[in-house]
């Protein structure tokens, strides 16, 4: 797709705006404007935040927004990071389920609530997380499997680890440090915002500020090219899966903590679905190469925007997936190239006035206004 | 390229009708022969085989109940029991266990379906090969009685109405209520609805009424929205299921207001967890969907082998609990 990581020196003399308009998640941020207009109209202090007289703690709809952004959040940066070098990872759900059980069932049987034992459980459930990863990196850069077909076994036997784990209970666990990390709040923010936040920027550096971007994409662009540029793929593809794999781990403790309760069968499910469409809606091509970190948070923001706007609008739970689906599809309309050189095409036609314009060849137009 | 793979497919399918047909009509002379040896001689210790088509972990109730029916089903009781739970829920998987169990000449299968619709082919290849099957819980819709042995389970009606007239005593004047519902389609959901709406008093107002998937996670999140796009003027939840109502009570805290006391949830189901909620004051009414019958299905079981008629439906009794004092006493002795 076009232009998403490297900013041309040019556009200093050009304003924010512009670089902002270019950008092919605009569309994503269009839609997470007009669902907050859209929330607003039917209640016009839906944006207020206020602090809760009883618990002191700042409360209202933004903030339930980024609690509930941020694992989606999560499982997109990695997902973003796999895309980009053409693979994908569908494991990212069971991945939550299995880190979600780990830290349940550890923190059950551990008994006592302090912060040691959270720390613990959370430990001990990335690295399994990470373990599932690196299955998935070996076994599609070593073995060469196929990453559809690799992440699909992973995800169907995540699921079924998880059921052993917890022996197909539902397990609950009483910790309050742990707890924290999905329902408290640091200077009034919530914590897992802040978290998943840190996280992404750390992400963006490591991968932004060394090469490391640089050749993931190249290996989505052309693998066989990359290589001959003396990039040795099995090294990146293993640690872009095992990063993947701790993103979903962090993840299923944010799903877990928010209740405290992990649910085998229902913890992250679709959760995969939910991380592509953020990475297609943040505009990185499923056809891997260049990708879009910013683009795949304002994806996660707008797939949890829309699962709250649907309850705040009291859509009937029947009509629910379609009205996710039609969104989602208009987005990805609005976003595709050949849709908007379509538009520009009839916009060419229709304004005659203008012969000066040239001929109404796709690419001619660049302005990003919409007719519709 | 067309035709002949079309043609090719249709041939499949022949062969593979042929295939099923002519195991059927193996498996239902090894079937009605095997019952034979069952009904003459289970004193000779001989085993029936019984297929159950489960759904698998999905909570604490399906969990009591279907180690309850496993349980049940033992060894010493004469039976060898084949448990084949769906994957993920997913029907297909179910109807292919259950196929496999009439291929494979099974005396009867019990079957707890995870979708209500589409069991009617199935249901007719178990009845041509002579295999009762015993519905439990979930029944099938459109509901053809002539199709299976008999259909076990609570009565769903019966239960939400009970929670319902519980309500209604609660806020004589009537309050302003959210429903959390399974997902939609679902036939619990269905008659959980019903007997909700068909109970509860006109003064009463539904807010909304919004899937949870009867999940703790989705429930708190729905309904801290729920509680926000009201203001908090929210009197009453009715959860279709424990998990959900235990969800909707961590939204309620979180929003700094009292479960119980600012916010009274009903939910149905039983499980302990919900009873130990409802001790702490947490939940307002708890109604139990009595997941223990496996002792009646091992009678139904017994009876159709045996040829004797059995009814095609039986409500397995269920209680409620409407205060902390009336779950504490339940507590020591829960099961699940």
């Amino acid at each position: 797709m076009s232009t998403a990581s490297t900013t041309p020196a040019r556009s200093r003399d050009r304003s924010l705006l512009g670089t902002i308009i270019h950008q092919p998640y605009i569309w994503a941020v269009v839609a997470l404007v007009l669902l907050l207009v859209i929330n607003l109209v039917k209640d016009p202090g839906y944006l207020g935040v206020a602090v809760n007289p009883t618990t002191g703690n700042l409360s209202g709809n933004l903030i339930d927004l980024l609690r509930a952004s941020a694992p989606v959040m999560m499982i997109a940066v990695g997902m973003t990071l796999v895309i980009a070098t053409r693979g994908i990872d569908l494991s990212v759900g069971s991945v939550m389920a299995v880190s979600g059980a780990v830290s349940m069932e550890f923190m059950s049987n551990a008994g006592d609530g302090s912060v040691g034992t959270a720390l613990a459980a959370a430990g001990l459930a990335l690295a399994i997380s990470a373990g599932l990863g690196a299955i998935n990196g070996v076994l599609v850069s070593i073995v060469g499997l196929q990453p559809f077909i690799t992440t699909l076994i992973t995800m169907l036997a995540g699921r079924g680890l998880a059921k052993v784990i917890t022996a197909g209970q539902n397990t609950s666990a009483t910790n309050e440090p742990f707890r924290w990390i999905a329902n408290g709040t640091v200077l009034g923010f919530p914590v897992v915002f802040v978290i998943a936040g840190v996280i992404v920027a750390i992400v963006a550096v490591f991968i932004r500020r060394s090469a490391l971007g640089l050749m993931i994409e190249s290996i989505g662009i052309n693998p066989k090219a990359a290589r001959m540029a003396g990039i040795r793929p099995i090294g990146i593809l293993i640690s872009v899966y095992v990063v993947s794999g701790i993103l979903a781990g962090v993840a299923g403790i944010f799903s877990v903590a928010s209740v405290m309760t992990v649910e085998v069968s229902k913890t992250g499910l679709a959760a995969e679905m939910d991380a592509i469409l953020a990475v297609v809606i943040g505009g990185t091509s499923l056809a891997g190469g260049k990708f879009s970190l910013t683009g795949s948070v304002i994806g996660a923001l707008l797939i949890a925007t829309l699962d709250k706007t649907i309850v705040f609008l009291s859509i009937p739970s029947e009509a629910t997936p379609a009205f996710k689906a039609a969104v989602i599809v208009v987005i990805c309309l609005l976003q595709s190239q050949r849709v908007r050189a379509l538009f520009a095409r009839r916009r060419a036609k229709a304004a005659p006035t203008d012969p000066g314009a040239g001929s109404p060849r796709p690419t001619a137009p660049r302005k990003e206004s919409v007719p519709a | 390229m067309f035709t002949t793979a079309q043609v090719r497919r249709i041939a499949a399918v022949a062969v593979a009708g042929a295939m099923a047909i002519s195991l059927a009509a193996c498996s239902g002379g090894s079937g009605s022969g095997s019952t034979d040896s069952a009904g003459s001689g289970s004193g000779d210790g001989e085993l029936t085989t019984v297929g159950f088509v489960a759904v698998g972990p999905e909570g604490g109730w399906r969990t009591a109940n279907e180690q309850n029916i496993q349980d049940s089903f033992s060894k010493e009781n004469g039976f060898d029991l084949k448990y084949a739970p769906a994957t993920n829920g997913d029907q297909n998987s179910q109807i292919t266990a259950f196929t496999s169990f009439i291929d494979e000449g099974v005396d009867a299968i019990i079957l707890s379906a995870t979708e209500a619709t589409g069991w009617d082919s199935v249901l007719k290849r178990a009845q041509e090969a002579e295999i009762p099957v015993v519905l439990l819980d979930r029944g099938i819709e459109p509901n053809d009685p002539s199709l299976y042995t008999s259909h076990i389970a609570p009565d769903n009606v019966g239960i939400s109405a009970s929670a319902a007239e519980w309500a209604n005593a609660q806020f004589p004047s009537g309050a302003k209520y959210v429903v959390l519902e399974g997902p939609p389609g679902l036939s619990v959901v269905n008659d959980r609805n019903k007997g909700w709406d068909s109970t509860i008093d006109a003064n009463f107002t539904k807010l909304e009424s919004q899937s949870a998937n009867w999940s703790t996670e989705d429930a708190k999140s729905v309904f801290e929205t729920i509680l926000k796009a009201n203001n908090n003027d929210v009197q009453l939840v009715f959860a279709q299921n424990d998990e959900m109502g235990l969800g909707a009570a961590l939204a309620v805290e979180e929003a700094g207001l009292k479960p119980g006391t600012d916010v009274k949830i009903i939910t149905i189901d039983g499980t302990k967890a919900a009873l130990e909620a409802l001790a702490a004051g947490r939940l307002s009414f708890v109604a139990e969907y009595n997941p223990l019958f496996g002792d009646t299905a091992i009678g139904v079981v017994k009876d159709a082998l045996d040829g004797k008629t059995v009814e095609s439906d039986i409500v397995v009794p269920s209680v409620t609990f409407d205060s902390p004092a009336a779950a504490t006493e339940a507590l020591p002795t829960r099961k699940y």
